[in-house]
């Protein structure tokens, strides 16, 4: 088991701010959160690339906060691979068990076997430089992988290749994790990943985690605002909530909205838009929650259409391209929305 | 022609360029075409031509040595390391680039003359002032600022991440810098060592400061060229010249051949 600490640090520009992280064995773990807060200096502190300020890290219970990245046993590979240019792909490689000194037949054969695994064993003899973005970082994720390291830690792997590519490498990492259960840290910014990879996945801003758990969790019950926001659930309104029934009612703009769980005072509240129902006849459905309102606005993005409906307060309803023409709605048309109450979640900070 | 009479600008500009580079081609034929084949090839085995090329080689291959011995690891650092005063010790180590060669030199003679440090290396036995020391001391002073700019610029354009991972793979501070950052650093390396070793010598100013221009003692190419043409000995002077631009010609290729102007 992985376990982080309380751990600071300040570079400036980027800080851990008493981050507290604890990884199974064998867990994969998806870290994601905007631009500079602090995701790749977390992952570069467990490998020991800098000292924390303060904080401790323990690996199967033993503390490392002051080892030395050699003595870790921590591999790390980047978005953009790292490999190194003067060396063959084989070379890159062998890289690790070289410096640990491992005899050359056996590191030709630990070699040989990832880069099986990797689909890169006709590569071997190439530079980085002549291999395609995938291809090179295979050999990164190889070289990594060869140290059977206890924990691997994966800085926006997949960001650099393109989509194509991008879930070739997403499957082959998943399937790479279900062989060897090797503990994984992994860095990115696509939700897909989240979904696709994660067991568990954390949410950073500004140094800290904000939120961790299953990907389902953080995407239908963001704990705060900033999470809501970052997961892109665009239904979030303010309100003021009372108890009934073992549910809250929150009032937004004059509107009663059932959600769970069951808090009282300034909150808010958000739901999904895929999770709303839109039709031209009221919903007979033993749903908590519906609306008459008019849509004000129609949007196409890709196989999506987004609606924007008036029902007191603003809704954004999603529904499929195909979905939407059925209906045969347009601008204007009165409709109605409804959406379970369990769809609808509520989290603390309404008067923020 | 009629574009380059419709822009006068371009017409004056591509002037100046190829005018003054035709005029550097004019200038080295007329030194190494004076004198006859024979007297060049007598000149370049006279036993005073011998005995500046070997005094030359010798010395400037003594100083790029330092040069990379001290300027590679100050080089490092300054890439890599936040340090109280970087910014004035980055400053301060540029200055001989700026500061006339001659003196540099009265520095040097000073320090290694009149210093009680000089005073107790001529103790030791190591006396700099009027000796090949001299030289290589001149050479050194004046030239390890290329060197550690180049390499400055080259570390610097080698992301650490490269020694990140290399130190998760095993590796020392110092092993990663052996295997991983020196190997991608080779064509900045190379560049700085083939500049530093040509302006080592062709150096004149600050040797001849410190280490004077006695024939056949500190007499290398550039000094023996100075010798030889006050006193009217053509030939000998203009060997010693056209064994310098031989030098520059070849270095210079060597430089631009390794990216060596994008780091200076």
């Amino acid at each position: 088991m992985l376990q982080i600490a309380n751990v600071s640090k300040d570079m400036g520009e980027f800080f851990l701010d008493n981050v507290s992280l604890e990884i199974q064995d064998g867990e994969y773990l998806v870290i994601i959160g905007p631009t500079g807060a602090g995701k790749t200096i977390l992952l570069e502190t467990v490998a020991g690339i800098y000292e924390s300020d303060s904080g401790e890290i323990y690996l199967d219970g033993r503390e490392i906060t002051d080892a030395a990245p050699r003595d870790r046993n921590i591999c790390m590979v980047y978005q953009d691979y790292m490999l190194f240019p003067h060396l063959t792909v084989e070379e890159n490689i062998g890289f690790g068990l070289k410096s640990k000194k491992v005899p050359a037949g056996e590191i030709r054969e630990a070699v040989m076997k990832y880069a099986t695994m990797l689909n890169i064993a006709h590569l071997l003899h190439r530079y980085p430089g002549t291999l395609s973005g995938g291809e090179q970082q295979r050999a990164a994720i190889a070289r990594a992988m060869v140290m059977s390291p206890r924990a691997l830690l994966l800085d926006e792997p997949l960001s650099a290749l393109d989509a194509k590519t991008r879930e070739l490498l997403r499957r082959e990492l998943k399937s790479l994790h279900a062989i060897t259960k090797t503990t994984v840290i992994h860095i990115t910014h696509n939700f897909e990943e989240v979904f696709d990879l994660a067991d568990r996945v954390a949410i950073m801003n500004q140094g800290r985690i904000v939120q961790v758990g299953k990907p389902e969790e953080i995407f239908r019950k963001p704990k705060d605002r900033f999470v809501a926001d970052f997961v892109g659930a665009t239904n979030v309104f303010k309100g003021v909530s009372t108890v009934t029934d073992g549910l809250a009612v929150v009032t937004v703009d004059g509107l009663e909205i059932r959600a769970h769980p069951a808090e009282e005072g300034d909150v808010y509240v958000s739901v999904r838009p895929e999770d709303i129902l839109i039709s031209t006849e009221p919903l007979a459905s033993p749903v908590r929650n519906a609306f008459p309102g008019t849509i004000r606005d129609v949007l196409h993005v890709g196989a999506v259409v987004r609606l924007t409906v008036d029902a007191g307060t603003e809704f954004i309803v999603a529904l499929t391209r195909q979905g939407f023409e059925e209906t045969g709605l347009d601008v204007g048309d009165g409709v109605y929305i409804a959406f379970k109450a369990t769809a609808a979640h509520v989290f603390p900070g309404g008067n923020a | 022609m009629s574009a380059y009479l419709r822009s006068p600008l371009k017409a004056v500009t591509i002037g100046a360029g190829v005018g003054l580079a035709l005029f550097i081609v004019v200038l080295l034929l007329l030194v190494v075409s004076h004198p006859t084949l024979d007297g060049l090839i007598s000149s370049l085995l006279s036993s005073e031509i011998r005995f500046a090329i070997y005094l030359s080689l010798a010395t400037s291959l003594v100083s790029t040595v330092l040069c990379i011995l001290i300027g590679v690891p100050a080089a490092y650092a300054l890439a890599r390391y936040d340090f109280f005063g970087k910014h004035a010790v980055n400053t301060i180590l540029d200055m001989p680039l700026a500061l006339p060669p001659l003196v540099a030199g009265v520095g040097l003679l000073l320090f290694f003359g009149a210093s009680p440090i000089g005073e107790a290396l001529a103790m030791a036995g190591l006396v700099f002032v009027f000796t090949p020391l001299g030289i290589i001391v001149a050479q050194f002073f004046v030239n390890v600022p290329f060197m550690l700019r180049i390499m400055r610029s080259t570390f610097e354009g080698i992301s650490p991440r490269y020694e990140y991972v290399a130190k998760t793979l095993g590796c020392t501070d110092t092993q990663a810098l052996w295997r991983v950052t020196l190997p991608m650093a080779a064509n900045g390396f190379l560049a700085g060592s083939v500049i530093t070793w040509a302006k080592g010598i062709g150096e004149f100013g600050a040797a001849l400061m410190i280490a004077g221009a006695t024939r056949m003692v500190t007499e290398t190419l550039p000094i023996s060229l100075f010798l030889n043409m006050s006193c009217g000995k053509l030939n000998l002077a203009i060997s010693a010249a056209t064994i310098l631009i031989a030098i520059s010609v070849v270095s210079l290729y060597v430089f631009e051949r390794y990216g060596g102007w994008g780091r200076l």
